[in-house]
């Protein structure tokens, strides 16, 4: 144990892990804090860099980017109304309120405080609960993976905020993209039409930059520029933020814990973390009636939670290869493409590896307290670069990171095909994270649903005759009805309405 | 460009019917089951089925209504056209103009060109977009090409490094 913290602490304290953390930590406070430019995008576009860097280093960068971007999107929330990503989106409006009462400061500090706190908390349980599910694990066969990915694949339509269908058929796009191919069970080309190009598959970097940069470059196109940021001073920011720890404890640590659980959930991310946290803190609230009026007890709740659930979303990604969240999809994506490919063997044979990951998350929600700082009293100059000279940059990116993937022009053919997918199905309400989650589970869903058919000679059965198999089985299930009852209890409850006053 | 759910929904129904007819058309692995067909059958069927469900106005009640931010005093309303709409296309449009013209022009002038026409596009006088246009090309390059050894297309420019 001790052997291999050393280990770990050897790994991370090169010059190269150093800078690359530092760097990552800027880039992604600065692309956190534009709006528009969410968290998954800034990590998106950081892993053709990661291609040239350690393996160490890469994982770094991806820790530090996405740490870093989803707290500093709430540097736009508070100071425009416009959320940086949508992990700020529930919270908004009420840092927003804090600073019409001239209460920035406050918001702020609020912001990278529990924000780094919550970090922190996803870490720890990341350490505690990764090793003993690995274990677990270990027994897991083909059945229960397949349980496993479609219990992931449906959390991920269940947060969707949008109609399920269509989150679901969002689901269903992304596993059709993943059909296409030759690796699938038979070696046989699929759905390529003849095109060398599609051999080789969908890669899913590629299709998660067009949907999440192209598309919001394409948004862009069509909607007009935020207004500009007025010009302020700020005062001392973490003045009054202990206070604020002791008064709300209670708070954060019902964030961190729900963080913690949304993170977990394989498919559920921080903007649903953010969301629960925030609703939850209103509901239990000694002073429900302050809320929206700048209150910060719903900012502490939130701010604490959206950045657990970015630590412990890291459990299912290492243990068993499903994301988390999209930002776990893209760091997957990398742990593959460095030679750590996820599984609960990574505990016991790459344990010092494992330990790094951890310590360069506890030092990201360290170094986020100073940065955090420094980044929102320079918001101001950040937030008035208008939209036509970020842009610009964001489309070099897409075509030169795309390249870089595969130094083959058909990957920025892909990232365009994919912009446009992604336009048109965020415009229409479906979901594009479905999609997402499905190109990346696709071909490890398939996988352990043939083997298993496979092995089982076509029957269904022993889908549900191992225990723990039967338990997934039954949770992926539940949340595939759980739309029908709550469409159920609409109707019910529409049909007497003097019954429930809401 | 918000297209009617009976649209979207029937669109999907069409992918997935089509979809399950070319996994059916897969030829199976001898002796054994099931094969590379079984998947894109669940699938292409399951999909069809949410497009139905789509096209008939199944779970349209968990749908957000869309929030519209209101206009604050002196913001412009953005026109309003058939035309306007399809600015949208500008972005994936430019990214095959690089894949088509990147190996003759060269990196450096091919990506002049798409910052100048992106940055025009959203609003950016000649001031801004051309130096812009000059100066970050050159910052990519030296940030993908210099240090991460990329090999970009040199074509008609050549960087000096």
């Amino acid at each position: 144990m001790l052997n291999t913290l050393i280990e770990a602490f050897a790994l991370i304290s090169t010059w190269e892990v150093i800078i690359a953390m530092l760097a990552a930590s800027v880039y992604g406070l600065v692309i956190g804090s534009l709006p528009g430019l969410s968290a998954t995008m800034a990590t998106a576009l950081l892993v053709p860099v990661t291609f040239y860097l350690s393996p160490i280093a890469a994982i770094a960068t991806i820790v530090a980017a996405s740490t870093m971007a989803i707290f500093s999107g709430d540097i736009p929330g508070a100071l425009l109304r416009i959320p940086g990503t949508p992990a700020s989106a529930a919270y908004a409006d009420e840092a927003y309120a804090m600073t019409r009462k001239g209460e920035a400061e406050l918001a702020l500090g609020a912001g990278v405080w529990f924000s780094a706190v919550g970090g922190i908390a996803g870490t720890l349980s990341l350490m505690i609960l990764a090793p003993p599910l690995a274990e677990i694990a270990l027994s897991f066969s083909t059945f229960e993976y397949f349980w496993l990915a479609f219990l992931g694949l449906m959390c991920a339509t269940l947060v969707a905020r949008s109609s399920p269908v269509k989150a679901i058929a969002g689901m269903f796009i992304g596993l059709l993209v993943a059909c296409i191919g030759i690796e699938n069970p038979g070696g046989v080309p699929r759905f390529t039409f003849g095109m060398t190009n599609l051999f080789g598959g969908i890669e899913p970097i590629p299709a998660l930059v067009g949907v999440f940069a192209v598309a919001q470059v394409m948004r862009a196109m069509l909607t007009p520029e935020p207004p500009p940021i007025p010009k302020r001073k700020f005062g001392s920011i973490m003045a009054g933020q202990w206070r604020l720890t002791k008064k709300y404890r209670w708070q954060m640590t019902r964030g961190n814990i729900i963080g913690i659980i949304i993170g977990v959930l394989p498919g559920a991310g921080a903007d649903m973390a953010a969301w629960v946290s925030y609703a939850m803190s209103k509901r239990f609230s000694k002073e429900p009636e302050k809320f929206g009026t700048g209150h910060v007890e719903g900012l502490v709740e939130a701010g604490a939670s959206n950045n657990a659930s970015i630590a412990s979303g890291w459990v299912p990604s290492l243990l068993f290869g499903i994301p988390g969240d999209t930002i776990a999809a893209i760091a997957i994506g990398v742990l593959y493409m460095k030679g750590l490919n996820p599984g609960p063997t990574l505990f016991t044979e790459k344990a010092s590896s494992m330990y790094a990951i951890y310590l360069m998350f506890i030092i990201a929600n360290i170094i986020m307290i100073p940065l955090g700082i420094v980044m929102i009293r320079l918001a101001t100059y950040v937030l008035r670069a208008p939209r036509s000279s970020v842009m610009p940059f964001i489309m070099l990116c897409c075509a030169v990171g795309s390249f870089a993937i595969g130094n083959n022009m058909f990957g920025v053919v892909t990232v365009a095909a994919f912009g446009i997918i992604g336009y048109v199905m965020e415009a229409n309400g479906y979901p594009v994270a479905a999609m997402v989650l499905g190109i990346v589970m696709g071909t490890m869903i398939e996988q352990s649903f043939v083997t298993s058919l496979i092995k089982s000679d076509g029957s269904v059965l022993p889908f549900f005759e191992r225990p723990i198999s039967a338990i997934l089985a039954a949770l992926a299930i539940g949340a595939l009805i759980w739309p029908v009852l709550i469409w159920g209890w609409r109707r019910l409850k529409a049909a007497s309405p003097a019954a429930a006053p809401r | 460009m918000r297209l009617p759910d009976q649209v979207t929904g029937l669109f999907l129904v069409g992918l997935g019917a089509a979809a399950a007819y070319g996994g059916w058309l897969l030829p199976p692995v001898p002796g054994q089951p099931v094969g590379p067909n079984i998947f894109p059958l669940v699938i292409g069927s399951g999909l069809a089925l949410c497009g139905l469900a789509i096209a008939l106005g199944i779970g349209r009640t968990f749908e957000e209504e869309e929030e519209i931010v209101p206009l604050e005093a002196g913001q412009a309303r953005p026109p309003t056209g058939r035309l306007y709409g399809l600015r949208a296309l500008l972005p994936p449009a430019l990214l095959l103009f690089y894949v088509a013209v990147a190996d003759r022009l060269g990196f450096i002038i091919t990506a002049a060109l798409i910052v100048f026409v992106t940055s025009s596009a959203l609003g950016a006088r000649w001031k801004l977009s051309l130096p812009l246009a000059v100066m970050a090309p050159i910052f990519i390059h030296l940030i993908f090409s210099k240090l991460l050894r990329v090999p970009l297309p040199a074509g008609l420019l050549p960087m000096p490094w």
